[in-house]
């Protein structure tokens, strides 16, 4: 049956030869190409790679020529800044002082919403957020700014003072002043890289999952052969699902980072 | 292979690269994270989002231009009908004001040619008073004179004696005359007159 | 089929955040069926809430993959 080889050679961990289904473990995310071990170069930096190139000319030629009166392409380009800078920066910043972190909020919405929408886009089908090395990277990043600038605002004194809500009695202010510090320097980058890489790791699973399934009872005999019509269905239906997960992921995130910066930026807390 | 998760996952760390727990951070992506990040920063901070808010700056300095255009024109609008209506309040007040001087001025030059016509009525009256006046005086005389000639001839004629003696004939005369203004003639005359001369 | 523990712990785990995640969203349809025009307010609102409550989820993930000898 060429089909079902073909299939199963769409699922990458369905090894097909045994009569067994091997679930996909975590290890389907580490794909070298060059190298070996600790400092293999991974698939995943070469799609970011692309990701970036692929970003910085499009929106370099998009917004090259932005005049008054919008083109077509200086319009989509304006609608998708617009989403970042209105709906995002301003809105949680406040139209303050917002302009100054626009850059830095698109960027990171645009590369990871990019980078999200990898894990359905059919070239590529691996979400490189995936990888908890670029989460982590744009977490610190985030992190570094949002305590540099609040410190830098108020003081290291009084940043740290700062993060007690005024108006609290007297006795209270030590406990919260423990669990606002823990939130602060410990909870947000830990959930913020974690939300990221959980979500797309997880979606990538549940598609491999269905896919390699489905490749798999392709194998198998005719019963299971139709039960695997329905697990293209369901993954196909993943794929969508995916899809709107990956972009409220990357809403998520540029939100969360906004969030981080108002509340440093923002005079009292 | 059929492993449990607990315990493949307990045996990851010491594995080589390809079988590592998930949540530990492979480095060389860590970095090529930054990398990106860095990269992608750049370029956004130096073409597109100055170019974009270039064009949102011109954008809002054209539609803020055209509003600010069209507010300074009402604005003049409204100065120049403000102007215009002060200039007719202006020229009203001042028309009335003419008008009220001119009545004053009519009234007044009424009044002096009314006085000026009564003064002139009065000047004529009294001047054809005293004409009156002279005439009735010399009218008086010169009936005298003819009085007295014309009684001298008749009494002459009468009294056939001439009195060509100038003296007594002036005395006959004035004595007569005198007589009868003194009311011996006409006794009717006597109550008013007689005792005035 | 094999798993383990775990995977049932963290099946679990995740009973709170979906309530939690329901609960808000129920909470943001009400408002903004109640209101319309307060539907840019509430949605980052809503969006953040649903991530920290996402955050109590994604500790679980994490638990679940930490190896426990």
């Amino acid at each position: 049956m060429s089909m079902a080889a073909a299939l199963g050679g769409l699922a990458t961990l369905s090894t097909a030869s045994g009569d067994s289904f091997e679930t996909p473990t975590p290890a389907i995310f580490y794909l070298p190409i060059i190298g070996e071990g600790d400092w293999a170069i991974t698939e995943q930096m070469f799609w970011g790679g692309v990701s970036v190139l692929l970003l910085s000319l499009v929106m370099v030629r998009l917004s090259a020529k932005a005049a008054v009166v919008p083109t077509k392409g200086q319009w989509m380009m304006e609608g998708f800044y617009n989403f970042a800078r209105n709906g995002i920066a301003r809105d949680m910043i406040g139209s303050k002082d917002f302009l100054r972190f626009v850059p830095l909020l698109f960027t990171l919405f645009a590369l990871i919403l990019l980078n999200n929408l990898f894990g359905i886009l059919p070239p590529v089908m691996n979400p490189t957020t995936g990888r908890i090395g670029f989460p982590i990277a744009f977490t610190v990043v985030v992190y570094v700014v949002y305590h540099w600038v609040g410190i830098s605002r108020k003081g290291l004194g009084g940043y740290l003072a700062g993060l007690v809500p005024p108006g609290l009695p007297g006795w209270i202010k030590g406990p919260i002043w423990v669990l606002e510090f823990i939130t602060f320097f410990i909870t947000r980058p830990l959930t913020l890289a974690l939300r990221l890489f959980g979500n797309m790791f997880a979606g990538h699973m549940l598609i491999v999952l269905f896919v390699s399934a489905g490749a798999y009872f392709l194998t198998q005999g005719i019963v299971f052969q139709l039960l695997s019509v329905p697990t293209f269905i369901m993954a196909a239906a993943m794929v969508l699902f995916e899809g709107l997960v990956q972009f409220l992921q990357a809403y998520v995130f540029t939100l969360l980072a906004a969030s981080y910066i108002a509340g440093a930026v923002a005079d009292d807390h | 292979m059929h492993i449990t998760a607990a315990s493949s996952l307990a045996a990851l760390p010491m594995a080589s690269g390809e079988e590592k727990l998930p949540l530990i951070p492979h480095i060389p992506e860590l970095i090529f994270g930054f990398v990106m990040l860095g990269i992608l920063y750049a370029v956004v901070a130096k073409k597109v989002v100055p170019n974009l808010e270039r064009a949102y700056e011109e954008r809002r300095a054209a539609i803020e231009g055209g509003m600010e255009q069209a507010e300074q024109a009402q604005t003049e609008a409204r100065e120049a009908l403000e102007k215009y209506t002060a200039q007719l309040a202006e020229a009203r007040a001042e028309a009335n004001e003419i008008r009220e001087t001119a009545r004053e001025q009519g009234a007044q030059i009424v009044t002096e040619m009314r006085a000026q016509a009564q003064a002139e009525a009065t000047r004529i009256t009294e001047a054809a008073k005293r004409q009156v006046e002279a005439e009735r005086q010399q009218a008086v005389v010169q009936l005298r004179t003819e009085v007295g000639t014309l009684s001298t001839a008749l009494a002459s004629k009468i009294v056939g004696e001439s009195l060509e003696d100038e003296v007594r004939q002036k005395g006959i005369v004035d004595r007569f005359l005198t007589e009868l203004e003194s009311g011996d003639v006409r006794p009717e005359k006597v109550t008013t007159t007689g005792q005035d001369s | 089929m094999f798993g383990n523990l775990s995977l049932v712990g963290y099946g679990l785990a995740t009973i709170g955040p979906a309530i939690a995640v329901g609960l808000i969203f129920a909470a943001y349809i009400s408002g903004v069926a109640r209101q319309p025009e307060a539907r840019p307010l509430l949605q980052p609102i809503a969006i953040l809430g649903f991530a920290l409550a996402e955050a109590l989820a994604i500790f679980g993930l994490v638990l679940y993959f930490v190896p426990i000898r």
